[in-house]
């Protein structure tokens, strides 16, 4: 992985070096070595490291196996996903050809195809190891030494091993798999087992970017775009300062019952979402409780009809998450409070400064610096805030202005889910997908290089 | 100034009062509604006209699987929450103590694969789960297995955590002879009581909340349901007219033992939130 | 140098995933061979899903209990039946056909996705001749499609209707009157016009028309409308007369409505409308409107639940899953399913039962069928297009609007609704 960074030239002398290095561990090493280079593990087997040779021939059995026993029929079709159309015989359906498993094991394959590569050169240099070894004179690492290791030197391969294997199968793999279908023509029409899909190049991102494509989809996608930002900027920075700013209240001398208080507002954190969102919608319908006593109080003598209109269902949507996020900023700014050390807010108080000064010139600089990440993490998290929308009112309301579904309130993420679930449409989803990843990945890249909290890691030990 | 004290002494308690109905006002409604008597659909008002215990006797009754769901649910939750505890707990200890190839590399790639939205990727992890036997009647290790196999990516709380502890401790312990492993289990672990406690209440709530996913891997397959996809039914689909009472009652009942736990462990989570908010 | 040990690991899952993969592909490629086999081999056995919504289920399972009993011949098969909503089925369908239910009920709108994602079998030439000659005749057009009949009507009574309270309302043939009542006695009007299904009744009452024509691979061919006109003109003007009035509330379920006189609604909410309306409860068809200056009856739509069998890889399954389906929705199964929950029955010799016919809100939704067209085949963005013109007009953006913007509105749903066409 170091390798990517070199740049492409480097990549070719580092393949070059590595090609060499190949080829004179094959001239110079002894048959056991050689042997190797078709049967993995050989050498080792040979040298008395059975622990080593053994899981290396295991591990080249199955991938072989998995490749060409399981993986071949899916990798050789992976070009056009498939040729064999579904078809009835009488009354009876006959299946052909599945796209999506031709792609999804495909894919699969070639990740095993690279690992037995990857296997292949460790051995390799196994052997040219063990063999330079044995040749000045030392012993190789017993197979007692090879397991010890693995709780002791090499324990982070242990504790690593199970997490990046599950991340791999079940988040890298579906994520490789989804930048794939946005350059296929997987949508309602082309849905397996009955239909095959194929791939059909940049045609989707032309779409959405107006060239071509139907209706006012590019505009869509920017004004949901604009609102997703809009909502994450909002969403972050409000709940955080009005966040803070509960915290001192309660924190402020002289008030008492202070747990009390904090528990009150914890409970939004505790009870789950699905039942406290949706209950929160409710009452804000335009027959709903708000209204009813609005209402009764004669403050407003027709209802309003909050979520009808979109700068209202928007300006809503953001209190109610207020009321999700405050408590959540309490309790963090709480906790750092205490670290401010006390003697700084009593020199201030020596040299004059009201209780506002002080937090402008003490409390708030100290926040921000240390909550940077935190802030961070919020933002790309209200990016992708799935819950509160669509708990809440689903993305509504809808536009004749705006196309495929969209509402106002929708954001890239509910909005991509509702393509997948409303119109099945996975080409169009995963496109919008990857533009959730660039809008993502560039906040992030900016906000990294400007906090000064997050660049020195090891500062902290 | 004394006065002036008081006066801004009580602004604020008036502000607290204001703010602690506002925040109670919805779970006190819903607590109400659960115990409404009468027609079990939306109402403009808050006090019930006939107090009853019906549907919560509908929920614990023969003719509901509320039962089957909540135990779905919290055995999810326990698995979810030892597992992923330990996920978190190894990743976070290699990547804080140990020095490896590839360290920085892991966790850019990481850090990077947590910026695509994971919905897109349902559709997949769904025919992944089906190839395994995983949806459906075997929903639930189905659903226990994807929330823990990707929760390694989760690791940035625990490890700002373990980043506190002096590395000292460890160098020390290695001249004397321990392993890595005992290190992380003699004494890591038991000096990070607060974060541990901190990553199983978080890993122990979040199934209480997850319906899109489990409703895509249970595929119609009551028995399998969790809580939530089986009560977000109640109230978004036209099968189930006059269901909002119970939806409350159901809620209520979910909401107790997690509110409880949540509680009684707050100091804890407040400890790893804020040790989390800055270590990032 | 050991990392190959933290890749064993990951081999070991992918070799489970590979040996799952291995269990599923020959199973596939099997089919045929199966096929092959001699379909009268007595004992065969399997399993067969079905879907309905949580009411029938029960009833679901004895009728099934019933069928099985006096068909021996399908003994080796066992039939499970999940609570499973009709319009959950279509979309689960539509993600997994596979996985999916054998049999499953849904609504007849669902009928050209199922079929452009290949979810539904088309009927046997008898069993479409059955279903075509005990039917009636507008819910063997809504399983049909392009002269194939791809489905099971299972009822006739999805359709809207006016149900309201008689203490309120004092005449409800007029949505003038129903409105002036309700604001009068502080009471509401509900009416789902953020809706392609209910709002199409002013559009249809007044005399526009909306269909789509589909070939035979479900695949929508041809956009047949007329909105942007006088009459659509005038629809829509009475819609955003009706939005502005402090009365109407958007809405059509009666278990969500808080303060209800009237209610534009189906059959399937009728027991909830008897229990908020107690003694009060009446229903009627739809009301006259107020369009370009004459009363207009309310149009709308009749819709219908069907009841569909996915494709078979195996042709005693498949002789299974037609023959119960061909029960479940017969006319005997029909009128005991009425007997149970109220589903208005689509077989005609159902329909004339003494308790059918005396059931009110039957009753109004027959009185109002005189004025609804048969639900034809929508494309999915037809609904969501609805849904954005009714929150357009709930929003306000209409309410001072000249002709010429609302004609302008219209063009642009009209040219829309025309794209999602060929």
């Amino acid at each position: 992985m170091d390798e990517k960074k070199r740049g492409n030239f480097g990549f070719l002398k580092w393949l070059g070096n590595d090609l060499k290095d190949i080829g004179q561990t094959f001239a110079r090493g002894d048959w056991k070595t050689r042997l190797s280079f078709l049967i993995m593990g050989f050498g080792q087997l040979c040298r008395g490291q059975i622990v080593r040779g053994l899981s290396l021939l295991a591990l080249q059995g199955g991938l072989l196996y998995f490749i060409f026993g399981f993986g071949w029929q899916y990798l050789t079709k992976i070009l056009t996903l498939g040729t064999v159309e579904t078809h009835r015989e009488g009354r009876v359906t006959v299946y052909g050809h599945n796209s999506f498993f031709i792609l999804l094991y495909g894919i699969l394959v070639i990740v095993a195809v690279l690992a037995l590569i990857y296997l292949w050169r460790l051995n390799l240099r196994q052997n040219r190891d063990a063999e330079h070894l044995l040749s000045i004179g030392k012993r190789l690492p017993s197979n007692k030494e090879d397991l010890g290791s693995l709780l002791d030197k090499n324990f982070d391969k242990t504790l690593l091993a199970l997490p990046v294997l599950g991340i791999f199968i079940f988040t890298v793999l579906p994520i490789i798999f989804m930048i794939c279908i946005a350059f296929t023509n997987y949508d309602v029409t082309h849905q397996p087992p009955s239909k095959l899909f194929t791939w059909v190049g940049l045609q989707n991102f032309k779409e959405l970017f107006g060239i071509g494509g139907t209706g006012n989809f590019g505009g869509t996608f920017f004004y949901v775009l604009g609102w997703t930002l809009l909502w994450a900027f909002f969403a972050t920075f409000l709940t955080y300062f009005l966040g803070m700013a509960v915290a001192i209240l309660i924190n402020k001398k002289g008030i008492k019952l202070k747990k009390l208080w904090r528990t009150i507002l914890v409970l939004t954190i505790a009870v789950p979402q699905f039942v406290s969102l949706l209950y929160v919608g409710k009452m804000f319908a335009v027959d709903g409780l708000v209204n009813a006593f609005l209402m009764r109080w004669g403050w407003i003598s027709t209802p309003i009809n909050f979520w009808a209109n979109a700068t209202s269902a928007r300006v809503l949507i953001i209190l109610i998450n207020l009321w999700i996020g405050i408590p959540y900023t309490m309790l963090i700014v709480t906790g750092l409070l205490m670290n401010i050390p006390a003697e700084l807010y009593e020199s201030a108080r020596i040299d004059g400064a009201n209780a506002f000064q002080s937090f402008r010139k003490i409390t708030l600089p100290y926040m921000l610096f240390v909550t940077g990440p935190f802030l961070l993490t919020q933002f790309i998290g209200n990016l992708n805030n799935f819950n509160v929308i669509f708990l809440l009112n689903q993305g509504n309301p809808k536009s004749l202005e705006l196309t495929n579904n969209a509402g106002a309130t929708d954001l890239l993420v509910t909005w991509l889910y509702k393509m997948t679930i409303n119109d099945s449409n996975y080409k169009i989803a995963a496109v919008i997908g990857i533009m959730v990843f660039i809008v993502t990945a560039v906040i992030s890249l900016i906000v990294y290089n400007v906090l000064p909290s997050v660049k020195d890691e090891e500062g902290f030990q | 100034m004394k006065r002036r004290k008081r006066i801004v002494n009580t602004i604020c308690y008036i502000v607290l009062i204001l703010i602690s109905v506002i925040w109670l006002f919805p779970f006190f409604g819903l607590v109400l509604q659960s115990f409404r008597g009468e027609s079990g659909g939306m109402v403009s008002y808050l006090v019930p006209q006939e107090w009853s215990m019906k549907n919560y006797q509908f929920l614990f009754g023969s003719n509901s699987k509320f039962l089957k769901w909540y135990s779905n649910t919290l055995i999810i939750a326990l698995f979810v929450s030892v597992l992923q505890t330990i996920v978190i707990i190894s990743v976070s200890y290699a990547l804080s103590r140990m020095r490896f190839n590839g360290r920085k590399a892991l966790m850019n790639i990481w850090l990077v694969l947590g910026m695509f939205p994971g919905f897109l990727t349902m559709i997949c992890l769904y025919f992944l789960l089906k190839a395994l036997h995983l949806t459906e009647a075997g929903a639930i290790p189905g659903l226990i297995l994807i929330s823990v196999a990707s929760s390694g990516m989760g690791y940035y709380v625990c490890k700002g955590y373990f980043d506190t502890i002096p590395r000292a401790l460890d160098e020390a312990a290695i001249i004397d002879g321990a392993t890595r492993a005992q290190i992380l289990w003699k004494m890591i672990i038991p000096m990070s009581k607060p974060i541990i406690i901190y990553t199983a209440l978080v890993a122990f709530m979040a199934p209480w909340c997850d319906y899109i996913f489990a409703s895509y891997v249970a595929f119609g397959y009551e028995n399998s349901y969790n809580v939530a996809v089986a009560m977000t039914r109640w109230v978004w689909t036209n099968d189930y007219q006059g269901f909002f009472t119970r939806f409350c009652a159901g809620g209520i009942l979910v909401a107790i033992p997690v509110t409880v736990l949540f509680m009684s462990l707050q100091k804890y989570y407040v400890e790893g939130v804020t040790g989390g908010a800055v270590k990032g | 140098m050991k990392k190959y040990l933290a890749l064993l690991l990951a081999l070991c899952m992918v070799f489970a995933l590979a040996a799952c993969g291995q269990a599923a592909a020959p199973a596939q490629e099997a089919a045929p061979a199966q096929e092959a086999a001699p379909a009268e081999e007595p004992a065969a056995t399997g399993a067969l899903k079905i879907w309905v919504a949580e009411a029938v289920v029960d009833f679901t399972k004895e009728q099934v209990a019933s069928f099985m009993a006096d068909h021996p011949e399908y003994a080796g098969y066992t039939v499970s039946v999940e609570p499973v909503g009709e319009g959950d089925a279509a979309s689960n369908m539509l993600m997994d056909v596979e996985a999916g239910a054998d049999i499953f009920g849904f609504p007849q709108d669902q009928l050209a996705r199922l079929v452009a994602a290949d979810a539904l079998i088309p009927l046997s030439d008898e069993n479409a001749a059955i279903v075509a000659d005990e039917n009636d005749a507008g819910s063997v057009a809504a399983a049909t499609m392009a002269g194939t009949v791809y489905a099971y009507p299972l009822t006739s009574d999805n359709g809207y209707f006016l149900y309201y309270d008689k203490s309120v309302i004092s005449d409800p043939s007029t949505l003038e009157g129903i409105i002036a009542d309700c604001e009068a006695a502080g009471k509401s009007f509900y009416y789902d016009l953020r809706s392609g299904w209910y709002m199409p009744a002013f559009f249809f009452g007044a005399g526009c028309t909306l269909t789509y024509d589909t070939d035979d691979s479900g695949a929508f061919t041809k956009c047949n409308i007329d909105y942007a006109s006088d009459a659509g003109l005038g629809a829509l003007k009475a819609l955003i007369a009706l939005h502005k009035s402090p009365a109407f509330v958007n809405g059509s379920s009666v278990s969500n409505a808080t303060n209800a006189a009237a209610i534009i609604d189906g059959t399937w909410d009728a027991d909830a409308a008897k229990e908020l309306f107690g003694e009060n409860y009446a229903c009627a068809k739809l009301p006259t409107v107020e369009i370009n200056g004459t009363a207009t009856q309310l149009g709308g739509f009749g819709g219908f639940k069907l009841l569909g069998v996915k494709p078979q890889t195996d042709e005693t399954k498949l002789a299974l899953c037609d023959d119960l389906a061909l029960f479940l929705s017969s006319g005997d199964v029909q009128l005991a399913r009425y007997n149970v929950v109220f589903w208005g029955p689509s077989n005609i010799a159902a329909k004339a039962d003494p308790a059918v016919q005396a059931d009110e809100a039957l009753a109004a939704l027959g009185a109002q069928l005189a004025f609804t067209v048969p639900q034809g085949q929508y494309p999915g963005e037809y609904w969501s297009l609805s849904e954005a013109l009714g929150d357009d007009i709930i929003a306000g953006k209409y309410d001072t609007a000249d002709d010429a913007a609302l004609m302008e509105a219209l063009q642009n749903f009209q040219d829309t609704c025309i794209s999602y066409a060929g």
